[in-house]
């Protein structure tokens, strides 16, 4: 199993994403496919059009939990390299607000790692987006990561 | 002792603010902090069944023992992506 490559891009920036320079450095001459996601602001939303959105961060939690996801990935599935960028602040229609770019040798792999980098990073990773709308704004709908279990009360010894 | 205590989206709005330090008993878990933030500001103990809370940069358990000095936050449904 490989470690996380060293020259992995995990990283939250406020700055426009450069798909298209992420995408070139996660290829090497060893792999058969590149895939990629890009998730970008839609101009509708629940019927409502959507004037932009922003974005917020727990920003040291974020950075560490799309560091695990990497960590996990390159455990779990064959590929070779793995790039993983979202933006915060305010973003435009068709802006990109997270890229995802995963090499590997063989489509299946990177296919199945650059889903699961993303389904996971929705569910798990602290970032918030806050919809406008042209009467109002609203936080989007989220998902509740998954809590570690409740250990019951313990009731101090009597004696 | 104290602890941090982490707002986000609608509970940073809600509170005003992003962060504040507490004063919780020894021996506190993290629900009795929640508490004592929510006896402040009323408006926050509706949030409750939709938080996860987070101590130290991991998702934490509500009945996880604080210590002085930790960082909680009460983190909403999360929307990145």
């Amino acid at each position: 199993m490989k470690a996380p490559h060293n020259e992995d891009r995990i990283e939250i920036t406020r700055a426009v994403i450069p798909n298209a320079e992420i995408a070139r450095r996660v290829r090497t001459d060893e792999d058969g496919a590149i895939a990629t996601f890009d998730g970008c602001v839609r101009n509708h939303s629940h019927g409502r059009q959507t004037l932009y959105l922003e974005y917020e961060a727990y920003e040291a939690m974020a950075l560490a939990k799309m560091q695990e996801i990497a960590a996990h990935i390159y455990l779990n599935y064959p590929i070779r390299r793995l790039a993983m960028v979202h933006r915060l602040g305010r973003l435009e229609i068709g802006e990109t607000s997270v890229f995802i770019a995963v090499s590997a040798a063989h489509r299946a792999a990177a296919f199945d790692a650059c889903r699961f980098a993303i389904d996971t990073l929705k569910k798990t990773v602290p970032i918030w987006k806050k919809e406008f709308f042209a009467d109002g704004a609203v936080w989007a709908d989220g998902e509740l990561p998954p809590a570690p279990a409740e250990t019951p009360a313990v009731k101090p010894a009597s004696n | 002792m104290t602890v941090k205590v982490l707002y986000f989206g609608r509970l940073k709005e809600l509170s005003g603010t992003s962060e504040e330090i507490v004063e919780v008993r020894d021996g506190a878990v993290i629900e009795d902090l929640f508490v004592r933030c929510s006896t402040a500001r009323p408006e926050l103990s509706k949030f409750r069944p939709s938080l996860v809370a987070a101590r130290n940069r991991e998702f934490a358990a509500w009945s996880t023992p604080l210590r002085a000095g930790d960082e909680v936050g009460f983190l909403p449904p999360v929307s990145g992506g």
